[in-house]
Order: structure tokens, then sequence, then C-alpha cells
């Protein structure tokens, strides 16, 4: 990162405000695009983020760069945001010089960032693809990305990270029917190409035809796709420290309450062996703990980052992360749940691969109403008959208080590891 | 030198000012600044691409060098791509400058955003929030062929939302106004309130019982079933790989005669594109035309690909930096001749959709979803109880056909359209009869 000074920014912050923050993101990544089974283009990408905090008399300015001629003007703008800004009650100042567990980055030593690398990639999962011959590939893609972050500030810390990110997808058509599936992870020995293509084309071919099912209440098992984009957005939606202290949570007044099952805890854990996303420090420099969000059913903290902590009068549980404008967004680094185990799939039930309109569920008040893709009739472990066209409604949050279980197995996320999960009498329309 | 068919540049330089109020405080305030050029080569196959940032238009030894990074990328790519020989066009120009508007301050556009989030504090509301962003961006552009184009076009938005609360129960609305070019938030305080009493009302809202029945799509969502269901599978990229139900319909009659849904890029709308990511001005593409598939959206790629009969270029856009993707712009379902009241009386008894929170569609299945922000139940011909957390889904070629009714009076509304990049859209329509459709609700107890 020699053409940023970051010594340069830090000092010329410190003389216009009480304290100064720079957080630098560099990263460069390559990405094939395959149709017709073959390369159809290549795309090369270098580039940084730059993020500038200033605190003066308490308020925050904040301001962020792609351009690293633009810093001058950044600065200028952090500083006027910060003239403009509300002043933070109880407010302790940009994080000091502390002690940060050793730990590993997500970063793959190993990752040659390379057309070659991606090539093989594709290969593999067009591979896996061939076990259902009657799909169609139509479009595949790999990304290979390799960067670091600095984060420094007036108060002498200075924190880096490495990470390395490889992106899978693949999706295809089998007479109408489509499938997709996709992964990532920072490590090359974490993702199986093969079993991508050969799940995606299984999907496509297998979800042909079709039958209408009746409308009432099923049990319904959700794949991992669809617990991550529903259930647990919604959930970390609710327990986001801003969304609490500005009154936009329906868990706002409910710390210490129950709010799920008994046999229910949700944890973040930074530092999960299996979690995609490891964090010893947040993007404020403030050390990551694993801690219990839920245990047991009980609402038991918040995610805070140093400024809705002030806010709240309570401390930062350091999941604060870096939004495109400057300001910091707050979010877990790997939620995990535990529920009673089961073979999810061994009783009667809908299993549904993917959801069409997760993102329209209501983020306040948990409910939802979505189309099923991939969705199949299932028992004894097996998917028996695909179904046609199905809508499910419920509600998240009651969800999490019935008696769900999951599977023993977990997919890593970015930001969880997550189970496939049974839901008992769920409506289906 | 690796061979060169073709090749582009697209530079995109912007800034763009936000201020964000929680409860009646500045939460945030302040500019970010974006710089990224996109340098395309078309090979002797396929398609290399380089994004390089900073840029400079006018230093030509880095440009060289950027073709030439790109050049060796294209070489690896083996899939044979060609680009139709298309006219430019003349960019239609609309006040998208706004010059005053930049040069206002920082604190009175606070003040006035301020004064909208008040307007939503109204009883029962337990907490609000306004946000406000303009942003500002220069699109230089040129190709091989000598040609050059240059833009500059500001988006400016506001968004102010309101939670309701009722003992244990909590309710969530939200307003929003972008458009291309300046906005005065004062023009649009009593969106405030207005917000607000819409989320207290939902408080007293039903969830409406699931099942097929028939539905009146309020502009704003019936937009969302013209980009969502229409749009979508009418992009060039989709009928080329053949995942669009769409595909195979060219000529074929697919809906109702009183369907026709239109893109048009040079249209007024937040979607708005003076040239396209290749540099192409377009304008009105009609998608279905009396319930007819009549033409698709194309880039110069797709176009060749697909065939110079089946569209029209000019709909790629991508975001700085990055790839040119066949995408919408402002869509919209026609105007048609009934009013209101006659829309009502013909359903007789269903649903009133208002409003969207989202949608999603397979094209290749030809399956859509999409959330209204509430709804109300239509009772011999009347709205009665409303309803929250309505959603409707269906097949494309089915609830085409079930469009029996269109309205006088079309509206737009703005916001994100994804696919892999986010870019700004508009989407509208009159208000829509279906005579069956799919409501998806948690009413069934």
């Amino acid at each position: 990162m020699s053409e940023i000074d970051i010594d340069a920014i830090l000092r010329q912050g410190k003389s216009l405000a009480d304290e100064v923050e720079v957080y630098v993101s560099r990263y460069e990544d390559l990405s094939l695009e395959q149709r017709q089974m073959a390369v159809s283009s290549v795309f090369e990408h270098a580039g940084q983020n730059i993020y500038i905090r200033v605190v003066k008399d308490g308020k925050i300015g904040v301001s962020a760069t792609s351009d690293p001629t633009r810093i001058a003007d950044c600065m200028k703008a952090a500083v006027s945001s910060a003239n403009l800004s509300d002043a933070i009650a109880g407010w302790d100042g940009l994080s000091r010089k502390t002690e940060i567990a050793n730990g590993p980055d997500p970063f793959d030593e190993s990752l040659e960032i390379s057309a070659d690398v991606a090539s093989e990639y594709l290969e593999r999962m067009n591979a896996g693809a061939e076990t259902y011959k009657e799909a169609r590939v139509v479009t595949a893609g790999v990304t290979l990305l390799k960067g670091a972050s600095i984060l420094a500030n007036s108060n002498g810390v200075w924190l880096e990270r490495k990470f390395t990110d490889i992106s899978l997808g693949i999706d295809a058509i089998c007479e109408g029917s489509t499938g997709y599936d996709g992964d990532s992870a920072p490590f090359a020995s974490r993702l199986n190409p093969e079993k991508i293509g050969e799940q995606t084309a299984f999907y496509a071919t297998a979800s042909r035809g079709g039958e209408m099912i009746e409308s009432k209440k099923y049990d319904v098992v959700f794949s991992e796709n669809v617990v991550d984009s529903l259930v647990l957005e919604l959930f970390s939606d609710a327990v986001n420290g801003r969304n609490v202290i500005t009154g936009k949570s329906i868990y706002a007044n409910a710390l210490g309450e129950m709010v799920a099952n008994p046999k229910i805890s949700l944890t973040d854990s930074p530092m999960a062996e299996a979690g995609d996303s490891w964090r010893r420090f947040d993007t404020e420099g403030t050390p990551t703990k694993q801690f219990d969000i839920v245990r047991d059913g009980v609402l038991t903290s918040f995610l805070y980052d140093k400024k809705t902590a002030a806010q709240a009068k309570t401390q930062t549980t350091g999941n604060a992360l870096r939004a495109g404008n400057g300001t910091t967004t707050i979010s877990p680094h790997c939620l995990t749940i535990s529920a009673p185990t089961e073979d999810v799939l061994s009783r009667p039930c809908l299993f549904v691969k993917e959801v069409i309109g997760a993102h329209t569920a209501n983020p306040l008040t948990g409910e939802f109403s979505v189309e099923v893709a991939n969705a199949f009739l299932a028992e004894g472990g097996k998917l028996l008959r695909p179904v046609k066209k199905a809508m499910l409604a419920g509600n998240v949050f009651d969800i999490l208080k019935g008696d769900i279980t999951i599977s023993e197995t977990a997919k890593a996320f970015s930001g969880a590891l997550v189970p496939q999960m049974r839901i008992p009498d769920l409506q289906v329309i | 030198m690796d061979k060169i068919r073709y090749y582009d540049i697209r530079c995109v330089n912007g800034d763009t000012t936000s201020i964000q109020i929680e409860n009646g405080e500045i939460e945030n305030a302040g500019s970010s600044y974006y710089g990224k050029a996109l340098v395309r080569v078309l090979g002797e196959n396929g398609w290399g691409y380089c994004c390089v940032s900073p840029f400079d238009m006018d230093d030509e030894k880095a440009k060289t060098a950027a073709i030439e990074r790109a050049a060796r990328s294209a070489k690896l790519a083996s899939v044979k791509a060609d680009i139709a020989d298309v006219p430019y066009g003349t960019p239609r120009s609309w006040n998208a400058a706004a010059k005053e508007q930049a040069e206002r301050p920082l604190e009175e556009k606070a003040a006035d955003l301020l004064l909208l989030e008040k307007a939503a504090c109204i009883d029962d509301i337990a907490a609000t929030s306004a946000r406000y962003a303009e942003q500002y961006q220069t699109v230089f552009f040129e190709d091989c062929n000598g040609y050059e184009a240059q833009s500059s076009v500001c988006r400016t938005l506001f968004t102010v939302s309101a939670v309701a609360v009722s003992g244990a129960d909590m309710q969530m609305n939200y307003e929003q106004e972008a458009v291309v070019g300046p906005l005065r938030i004062t023009d649009y305080i009593n969106k405030g309130e207005l917000c607000a009493k819409t989320a207290v009302d939902l408080l007293s809202a039903s969830a409406v019982p699931g099942g097929k029945m028939p539905a009146v799509l309020d502009p704003a969502i019936g937009g969302v079933f013209a980009h969502e269901a229409v749009g979508h599978a009418s992009e060039g990229d989709q009928i080329r790989d053949g995942v669009s139900v769409l595909g195979d319909k060219l000529g074929q009659q697919v809906g109702s005669k009183l369907v026709t849904i239109i893109d048009d890029p040079s249209m007024h709308g937040y979607g708005y594109e003076p040239f396209d990511a290749e540099g192409v001005a377009a304008g009105p593409v009609e998608l279905i035309k009396n319930g007819v598939v009549n033409q698709f959206m194309h880039s110069r790629e797709t176009l060749a690909a697909v065939g110079l009969e089946t569209g029209e270029a000019g709909h790629a856009r991508a975001e700085p930096g990055m790839n040119p993707l066949v995408r919408m712009s402002n869509t919209y379902i026609k105007e048609g001749d009934a009013s209101y009241e006659e829309i009502l009386e013909t359903c007789r008894n269903g649903v009133l959709l208002i409003g969207s929170r989202g949608g999603q569609v397979d094209p290749g299945r030809g399956v859509f979803q999409f959330n209204a922000k509430y709804g109300y139940l239509i009772e011999n011909g009347d709205t009665t109880r409303m309803l929250r957390d309505v959603s409707l889904s269906g097949d494309i070629l089915s609830v085409l056909h079930n469009i029996a009714l269109c309205g006088k009076e079309r509206r737009m509304s703005s916001g994100m359209c994804g696919k892999g990049q986010a870019v700004p859209v508009s989407d509208g329509a009159p208000h829509v009869y279906l005579t069956e459709a799919t409501v998806g609700g948690a009413g069934n107890e």
C-alpha cells in the first residue's frame, strides 16, 4: 500500500479534528465467465476503498473514496460531515491500542490469481454437472480474490488483515426447470466444485414436471440458502444495535426475555473454525469475541459498534463492518445456531431448496410470503416428488419460538454457519 | 500485439452526498467519491475486461496499457462473440445536471430533511427516520472507431420511514421519491405525515387469507410486475442463453390485447440513460404490444447473437468499472381506458395491492413473486378491510392473459434493480385488474 500514505492522512486529520481513523482495503481479483461450456469473458480488477472518520467535539464525520487522488476531498468532506452531525453522548473515543489475540486471517497463501486456476474450477463444476446429462449448463462463473486491509487511527492503532475468496456459481436448465448452486470460501480446500455442478444439474433435472399440492399447513424443511437469506437475515436485523436504539427492532425491549424456543441458542463466533470470515478485530479495531445473542431461548445481547454502544450506554461487541460511504455497519461475523438435531428429511415434509422473494419479507415484524423454487415432497431422507408451485407464508420470529430442528451439518456463508431447518406447521398456499 | 476487433473505454467519476436522520438527530452526513474506468476489448473470440482506478482519459500511455491488458485477457476467451453495427443515436437531454442544487449548503438540505421527518411524528409513531442522497455522475465514453460521448447526470432521492407501535404490535411504512435532476424536499413534506398515517393504520390491518382470487394492482406494484415478470424475461442475454419463457414467443400472442409494455431509457425517469454503457442512445422499445411479444432489449452483442430483427441495442447498463449487462431502464404498462371505479366494480370481490416492497423473478421457469406494502379487501366492488403483508406470485404467461382491465392514469415509481450489479430504474402502470392471481399472506388460521 505504498502509494497511500496513511501516516500523512492521520497527521492531516489530527490537525483538523480531535481524532482520525483511516481504513484502507485493497484487492485484486480475476473473474471468468462461461457460456456454451467455454470461457466467454475474462475480467481483471484491482482497486481500493479508503474510508476516513474524524471526531470533533464528540461528533463523528465520515467519507470514503475508491480513488486515491481524492483523499484530500475525502478528508475535507469528513470534517464537514462532523460539523453537521449531532454529538454522540457517551462517546469514549476511537479504539485504543490493545492486545489482539493471535489467530489466522481468512487467507489462503497458496491461492494464485490466474486464469488457469479459474479455468480449472469451471472444468470441475462442468464435470460435476455431467452427472445429469439431460440438464444444460447455461452459465458459470469463478472469481478469485486476494486482498488486504489496514486500520489505523490517531490513538496509535495499526492493524492489518489479509483475505482471500474463491466464489463459484453455476446455473442449468432442463425442460423449463432451472437449477442454481454456488459457494464461496477463503480456502480452496473447502470447496467442492464437482459437487456444486452436480447439485445444479440435479435440481434442474429433478424439478421437472412437478405436481400442484394442496393448500394447507406442512412440515417444511428450509435448505441452508433459505435459512440464511430469510431466517438469519431477519434475525440479524432484529439484534442489530442500530435498529434497537432507533426503535426499529421487534426485540428492542426484549433483552432478558424469552424470544425463542428454550432449546435454541444463537451465538456469534467470529473465529469459528468452519466459518468463512475470521476476524480477530472489527473494522474499528475492537477485539472480537464469541458471545451468545440468544441463550436457551432468552435474548442475552444485541450487536453493537462503538457509536451505537455509546448511544445505548453499553460496550461495543466488536461487530463493526464498513459501508460504502464510510459509516460503520453492524453485522454478526459468524452466526451459529444450536437447536435439537435430527435427519430433517426423515419424516414427511416439503423440502424447499430456494425461495423467490426472500428480500421482500417484513424486516420489522418478520412476516413473509414467498414463492418456492426447487421444492419437493420428501420422506425417509429422500426427495420423492417435485412441487410445481407453492407459496410459503409465516413469521420468522414465530418460527424461532416453535419446535424447530436442524441438521447436524452446516454450510458456511459470509457471516454465518447455516444448517438446514425443519419447521412444523408452516402455511403453504 | 494481441488481436483486437473492437475496444471501448467507459470512465465514470462521481460523488454522492447523503444525510441520514434518526428520530430527529443527524445520524451521519457527508460525501463520498468514486472514479473507475472499464476498458473492454473484443479479441479474436470473446471479451477481455480491465477495471482501472483512478483513470485519466487524457493519459494515452495509461490507456494503451489498459487496452493491452484487456486484450491479453480477451485472448483467453474462446466463445465467439460479435457486436452488431448500430447507429449511436442522439442522446435526449433533460435538466439533469442540477448545478444550483449542488451549490446549496448541506446544512440547508439537512434542515429540509428534518422538516420532512418531523411531519411523520404523529400519535402512535415511536420511531422515524429520513434519508437524503444526491449523486453527480459524469461518464466519458470512447471506442476504437473514434466515437466519443460524455454525460453528466444528477440523481436525487429521499426516503422517510415511520414505525407505529401499539402494545406489542409494531408496523412500519416508508415513502420515497427519487428523480433524475434536482429535487426540493420542501415540496414533499406531506409525504412524512402520509407515511406515518399508513404505518398507524397498519396496526389494525388484517393478514390476508392466501389463495387464488381476483386482484387489482395499483400503479406501483403493477410497475413491479412489468419490470420483474416481463422486463427481465425480455433481456437479450436471457433470450440468447435460452433461459426466458418469452424466448421463443416473438410475434406470438402471450397476453390480453389490452397489454402493452414499454421500456424507455430516454424517458425522464430514474432509469434515464443519455446513452448506454456501449455509447448507444436508445428510445422506447415496445416489449409487448397489444399482448404480442414484439421486441427484446439488447446490447450490441446480444442483438448480433439473437438477430437484428428481434429488438434494439441501447440497453446495456453497468455500475462504474463493471461489465455491461442487458438491463431495463424505465419500464411501464401503457394506459388503458378504464376508470378506477370501473376496475373495482368489475373485480367485485378480491384484493387491491398497494405499493411495492420488491419482487423477484425466475425468467427460465417464468415464475415471479412480489410483495405489496399493504392492500385492501375488495368486497362488492368497494375497498373494505386494510391488509398487511400481502404478496402475489404467478407464472408470467398466465398472468398476462388474466389482465382484463387497465386504468387511464399511469404513475411511475423509482428504485434500484439488482442483477449482479445495482442500477437505478423506474417502473409504473395504471391500475390493473387481474381476473385471477395467487395471493400470499398469513391469514389462513
